[in-house]
């Protein structure tokens, strides 16, 4: 909208002409000048100026509408407005599902989930709309190499036996999978902006990016001077694309991100904290120095080798170096933390359980619930066994 | 009338050339006759016959023969003495002190003003105590707060204890939300705007007075929700284009009592290189805020982000968008956490001491932590109604 042409605002000829002398063609250069200096390049009177501006702002001034059509428009739609994640309590405190229309972020630990998270969420968003699913297709932007098609088709085969009965579905499903592997910030930015068109043609319900932490703190060191305000653009920009996107074609978009310790002194961390929620320390957690251990790098497609990990992490940790005192919390910093719209935090309980905390919602309060990672996926504990909905024989 | 030709709202080209031709005030170019004129010949004779026919206050009016063509065109000319002769009349009953177009009145007024303006209530009684009733109208407030500490949540409150009516203690007002982070939700609308509904049903029934049913007639969830006039600003040239057309919607709708603009911050944090642009921006959007909240008796609401400000030995959270911007907002409240306790602190105020308290949000809205003590209100007036309102919710 910003970057409309003055001509297409409905200003006469001879006066876009007159401001593209002065390099003035878009909207956005015509509403950024003071009325004096519009006044000087437009050589019209303050009155006139005035019209004007009115009329530039009615062409890129967004339509009014009322809360009440907005929720009319919801109700003629239900299903559209959330991905349901086939976790029936979690779904439940979010009041139906990962919302659609903007961004959701996955935090936890190394190895406690969040690929096999957006995994599971793939398979369910190419599910049929009576199965919960979005019945389209699913972008996967994958920056750490994570992604393993083997286990989707695992957990889609686990999950939902009797509507991947056969190889053909099993096929199509995958078929309408799209995962690019983007190992810089640049190409991720890059990928975002050419995804309007991919949406629209592929017909696209699901944005996974997997995960945006690994790209930007490989590339910003924070410590060095400028890197800080360099990555706080790159993020904001960054989000406000996706969450056009996001918006524009009403679909959910998923973001995974690391954690990070800050270490200071006492005040200080309950200033930085987002929310209570989000200090991991306050539960049981992994000392940070792990993510820097050789071991964790390797691909966590098994569980076993995952477990083992872990243990060989835990044993490192805890015989080495004393715990520094700090706060844990999501990673990529606070303006970050303002774009995203909903939190879930996953994290280490009693092996094999793990918690997953929904830590900011504009819908749900702040609540956990407590998961193990099977064959088929995430299964929450309590929730009786693949409850799906539209006549599935149940387990 | 002494006013210099330089200041009128003229073309800049004609005016430069009244400046050329060494007209100095206002008066000159309104008497000077066209002998004078003529001999300095650098106006063209039908111009000036256009400006005595105009005025009608000259009886000779001799034509010269010397007749030197400068370009301004009749239209233009008659242009121009009207808006010479408008400024000159409105700065003339302006020294006069003419009733209606004075902008003067003396501090008893404004006191009076002040009392019989309501307050929106927010529905904490312990916020709306530490603000003196409740946000205020014709002032600009800024929430800042850390991302999921609430602001939202209060700017959609706001935006329906506005539409209460008159005799539950509301201001029987509309509601425009300006979102630019895209977190509002209607969902979330329809439960406070249910729980406010219910309240006021309590009320009701409890004095069964007849005005009292008669507005719950009009205040149902429908009407709450189609008087929340809603615009989604995707960047701040949407943003600053619907804030110069908000003075002509606000005409419209002149029942508008709160504009929420949620999120100022978020369009102006990203893509700016330019910082200095970003505080004219801002600045300008302040002023027209400001006048806005003036000319229609509304209540303006600001939510701002914050930002960690790096210092020598441990870094602080701190409002974004500069210290200039600081100076913009007439109150200011900071929400932050402490342990798991949300807490709201009153920062800036003109009339208001500073303070904290904590708050709650509950899936009815904005409330109170607990009970306010009912017998600390020596002054509370019997027959107010909006003291009755947070009582009775405690129940």
């Amino acid at each position: 909208m910003a970057a409309k042409k003055l001509r297409r605002a409905r200003l006469s000829q001879e006066l876009c002409e007159r401001l593209s002398r002065h390099q003035i063609t878009t909207c956005q250069d015509f509403l950024c000048l003071s009325l004096l200096d519009l006044m000087k390049v437009t050589g019209q009177s303050y009155g006139n100026v005035q019209k004007l501006l009115c009329k530039v702002s009615l062409a890129c001034a967004p339509k009014m509408q009322t809360a009440y059509e907005m929720k009319v428009r919801r109700a003629v739609n239900p299903s559209s407005a959330f991905l349901s994640t086939s976790l029936h309590g979690l779904d439940k405190v979010l009041h139906g599902g990962v919302p659609c229309g903007s961004l959701t972020e996955i935090t936890s630990p190394p190895g406690c989930g969040k690929t096999q998270f957006c995994i599971m969420m793939s398979v369910l968003a190419t599910l049929p709309i009576s199965m919960g699913g979005l019945n389209g297709a699913v972008i996967y932007i994958d920056t750490e190499s994570a992604f393993s098609a083997e286990r989707l088709v695992e957990i889609a085969g686990n999950r939902f036996p009797a509507y991947f009965d056969s190889d053909e579905k099993l096929f199509s499903m995958t078929c309408s999978v799209y995962l690019y592997r983007e190992l810089t910030c640049g190409s991720v930015l890059k990928r975002i902006k050419s995804l309007e068109e991919e949406i629209i043609s592929k017909k696209v319900k699901l944005i996974i990016i997997d995960s945006v932490a690994s790209v930007v703190r490989k590339e910003f060191d924070t410590k060095l001077q400028g890197n800080l305000t360099e990555r706080s653009n790159f993020l904001a920009r960054g989000a406000s694309l996706l969450k056009y996107l996001a918006e524009e074609f009403s679909i959910p978009v998923i973001l995974t991100n690391q954690i990070t310790t800050r270490l200071s002194n006492g005040p200080a961390i309950q200033a930085d904290l987002v929310s209570p929620a989000d200090d991991l320390s306050l539960s049981e957690v992994l000392d940070s120095s792990l993510q820097s251990h050789p071991l964790v790098r390797l691909p966590k497609n098994r569980l076993e080798s995952s477990r083992i990990l872990l243990e060989i992490c835990l044993a490192g940790a805890s015989g080495g170096r004393k715990r520094e005192s700090g706060c844990v919390t999501a990673a990529l910093g606070n303006t970050w933390s303002h774009s995203v719209n909903t939190r879930l935090i996953l994290q280490y309980h009693d092996l094999p359980t793990r918690q997953i905390r929904v830590a900011k919602s504009p819908v749900a309060p702040f609540s956990t619930f407590f998961y193990t990672i099977e064959k088929s996926g995430f299964v929450l504990q309590g929730d009786p066994i693949l409850k799906v909905t539209g006549g599935i024989k149940q387990k | 009338m002494q006013r210099d030709v330089g200041s009128l709202p003229l073309a800049p080209a004609l005016r430069a050339r009244l400046v050329a031709a060494g007209f100095q005030t206002a008066q000159e170019v309104l008497e000077t006759g066209p002998c004078g004129l003529s001999k300095d010949s650098l106006l063209s004779p039908e111009f000036w016959l256009q400006c005595t026919t105009a005025l009608g206050s000259f009886e000779n009016l001799i034509v010269s023969s010397r007749n030197i063509e400068i370009g301004i065109s009749k239209e233009e000319a008659l242009e121009a003495l009207q808006v010479v002769r408008q400024e000159c009349h409105s700065d003339a009953t302006r020294t006069a002190g003419a009733p209606g177009t004075s902008r003067k009145c003396t501090a008893l007024e404004l006191l009076e003003q002040e009392q019989a303006q309501g307050f929106i209530i927010t529905f904490c009684s312990a916020l709306d105590n530490v603000l003196g009733g409740g946000v205020q109208l014709t002032k600009i407030t800024e929430i800042c707060g850390a991302p999921g500490v609430g602001k939202t949540q209060l700017c959609m409150q706001l935006a329906v204890d506005v539409q209460i009516p008159e005799c539950f203690g509301g201001l029987a007002g509309e509601a425009v939300f300006i979102d630019t982070e895209g977190s509002f939700m209607v969902d979330r609308v329809v439960d406070i705007a249910a729980a406010c509904v219910q309240h006021c049903q309590l009320i009701a029934e409890a004095h069964q007075e007849e005005d009292h049913l008669k507005a719950l007639e009009t205040f149902s969830l429908e009407s709450i929700l189609s008087h929340i006039y809603y615009f989604r600003c995707r960047d701040y040239t949407e943003l600053l284009a619907e804030v110069y057309l908000l003075p002509d919607f606000l005409s419209e709708h002149s029942k508008v009592r709160l504009v929420v603009i949620d999120g100022i911050a978020f369009p102006f944090r990203h893509d700016f290189e330019d910082l200095s642009l970003r505080t004219r921006l801002l600045n300008g959007l302040a002023q027209q805020l400001i006048i806005i909240a003036n000319d229609h008796k509304a209540a303006v609401v600001l939510t701002n982000q914050m930002t960690t400000r790096i210092g020598q030995s441990q870094s602080t959270l701190v409002p974004a968008l500069g210290e200039s911007w600081g100076h913009a907002a007439t109150v200011r409240l900071i929400f932050h956490w402490d342990n798991n306790q949300r807490l709201a602190t009153l920062y800036k105020s003109p009339s208001q001491k500073e303070s904290t308290i904590p708050y709650h949000i509950t899936p009815h809205g904005f409330r109170d932590v607990q009970p306010p003590a009912v017998t600390q209100n020596p002054e509370g007036t019997e027959m107010n109604p909006r003291k009755r309102l947070r009582r009775e919710e405690e129940k």
